[in-house]
């Protein structure tokens, strides 16, 4: 981490709120996280997590407030920024390899028209051993599995060499060893000094690998450390109205009273 | 077909620029069917006739620049009022891109049926751009086509980094910095260009399979986005060149045709015997895996094993 790092919250949302058309799905959202960090955002399905993230990188508009990363508008700090987007976004018939894909996370850093070389390779294959990808790095993309693919993204977003990372929903439709890889790649990150934001989905993992979280439901219900937010009255403000997670909770609550 | 040899001087020439254009067009049109803008392409053809016939209105020249600058402003004015329907009404895609493709697409058949209809000096002619008609080029005419094309590969080749992330992962371009929106429209921009200038080979209503058939069939072959590129540009030459000797060989065969028509002779070798990606390969393995099912030898790629 950089000296200006340190003095400001990597992350700083200011009465944030977001409307798709008339719609309003996040509600004046203030959250602030300093690095290092392995921080995951949760709520139900439609909470607006996803949202919250792309809002922050810029990709949806702010209906009002502001976002700050190190203490700087979104455009002052990109460089330092990487960014994993949800699975399904793309299209994996696309022709690339898995090397094609990785080193895309160099390409703003070379700029308009400048190729990648031996360096940006050599980011690329290391990214691609730390996931544990590195013998398929010649294959196309549409003949791995779903986690092989998740690990593709996270590689890409390891050859941004960033400071604070966004994943947006890493794990869903991805099998459990790879969940583990990602999530222990995810854990070195936080050790060398960076801040990591998931959303994620999951009650059951957030409170194995999370030492912050923020609970929202168009609204922020909650954020902090892990062991004081995922608490049984919280949890209940957050799902309120979703019966079909109340199994999952229940489970959540048991295993977050027994980690406390 | 009595081959090359016994083509004249100037039917060379505009075969040299024509086989110019079906590379460009295919390169440039490989992009335009990864972004999944295939449709893009006939909005703008279908739009371009109306800007023929104004532009020979509006100055009373017939010289190929003029046209097709006519024909260029119009397919703009074309994707212009797509981008505007999907923007300020609730229209779907295809059903904005129909919408502009009929009307633009009547508005220039109106507009050159009362052309013929009042006798207009020097306006006959002009319907060759329905269908596309070579033989009438110049050389100086063959020159600027190849030109424009060779412009177009240049540019794709340039930008092949940004085009392709891009294409494949808008929001992460978006994200790390890049300006997807203005590469979106530089992407659609070229493709007007490229059906622009593939109009005098191909014509207003074919010259779109121009820059969507070859790419297709050239992503059948390949995994990479580069021998993409470079075989739907291969692809587009040879059926471009094939149509205009045909048509040069057969009197009054419209070069359109023909040249879509060779296009989808190699689509179709492509689509049933491309090694990995074609019908009968595709037939084979499945076949192949059933039997090793049966007989129960079938066991786990090792790669998948490590983390499925």
């Amino acid at each position: 981490m950089s000296a200006d790092g340190a003095s400001a919250p990597a992350l700083e949302l200011h009465d944030v709120t977001v409307a798709y058309g008339r719609r309003p799905v996040l509600w004046n959202v203030d959250l602030a996280v300093t690095a290092p960090g392995l921080f995951g955002i949760i709520g139900p399905n439609g909470a607006g997590k996803s949202t919250l993230l792309k809002a922050t990188l810029g990709l949806v508009p702010l209906a009002g407030g502001r976002v700050r990363l190190f203490g700087k508008p979104l455009a002052a700090v990109r460089d330092r920024i990487g960014y994993v987007p949800q699975r399904e976004t793309v299209d994996w018939d696309f022709p690339v390899s898995v090397m094609d894909v990785v080193l895309m996370g160099t390409y703003a850093r070379l700029g308009w028209f400048r190729r990648p070389g031996a360096a940006e390779r050599e980011a690329a294959r290391a990214a691609l051993e730390r996931v544990g990808l590195a013998d398929l790095a010649g294959r196309q993309i549409g003949r791995l599995s779903g986690g092989q693919q998740q690990r593709v993204f996270l590689a890409r977003a390891l050859a941004q060499a960033a400071d604070l990372y966004f994943l947006d929903e890493p794990m869903a439709g991805v099998d459990v060893r790879s969940q583990e890889r990602i999530f222990r790649v995810l854990d070195d990150l936080r050790r060398e000094g960076r801040l990591v934001i998931v959303v994620h989905h999951d009650l059951r993992t957030a409170a194995d690998w999370f030492d912050g979280v923020a609970l929202v439901d168009m609204r922020l219900v909650a954020a902090g450390p892990t062991a004081s937010v995922l608490t049984p009255e919280n949890l209940r403000r957050t799902y309120a109205g979703h019966l079909d997670v109340l199994d999952e909770l229940g489970r959540a609550v048991e295993r977050g009273g027994r980690t406390s | 077909m009595n081959g090359l040899v016994g083509l004249p001087y100037n039917t060379l020439v505009v075969a040299a620029a024509v086989a110019a254009v079906g590379f460009a067009a295919g390169v440039v049109g490989s992009f335009g069917v990864l972004r999944r803008r295939a449709l893009v392409g006939d909005a703008a053809s279908h739009a371009t006739l109306a800007g023929v016939v104004s532009a020979f209105l509006l100055t009373g020249r017939r010289d190929l620049p003029t046209l097709l600058a006519g024909a260029f402003v119009a397919a703009l004015v074309g994707l212009g009022v797509l981008v505007a329907i999907r923007r300020f009404t609730r229209t779907r895609d295809d059903a904005a891109t129909a919408i502009v493709l009929g009307v633009s697409f009547g508005l220039g058949i109106a507009l050159l049926s009362g052309l013929s209809a009042r006798g207009v000096a020097g306006a006959g002619g002009l319907e060759q751009f329905l269908v596309g008609h070579t033989a009438a080029l110049t050389a100086g005419d063959a020159a600027t086509l190849a030109g424009v094309s060779l412009a177009a590969v240049l540019v794709v080749w340039l930008a092949l980094k940004e085009a392709t992330l891009v294409a494949f992962d808008p929001a992460f371009a978006a994200a790390s910095g890049w300006p997807v929106t203005l590469l979106d429209y530089a992407l659609v921009a070229l493709v007007a260009v490229m059906v622009v200038v593939g109009l005098p080979a191909a014509g207003a209503v074919l010259v779109t399979a121009l820059v969507v058939i070859p790419p297709v069939a050239a992503r059948q072959w390949t995994e990479r986005v580069g021998p993409m590129l470079l075989l739907a540009g291969v692809i587009g030459l040879v059926a471009a060149v094939g149509g205009v000797v045909a048509s040069a060989a057969v009197p009054r065969l419209p070069t359109g045709p023909t040249i879509v028509l060779a296009a989808a002779a190699l689509f179709a070798v492509s689509f049933f015997f491309a090694p990995q990606r074609g019908w009968i390969a595709r037939r084979r393995m499945i076949r192949d895996v059933a039997r090793r099912i049966a007989a129960g030898t079938l066991q786990p790629d090792e790669d998948d094993a490590d983390g499925g």
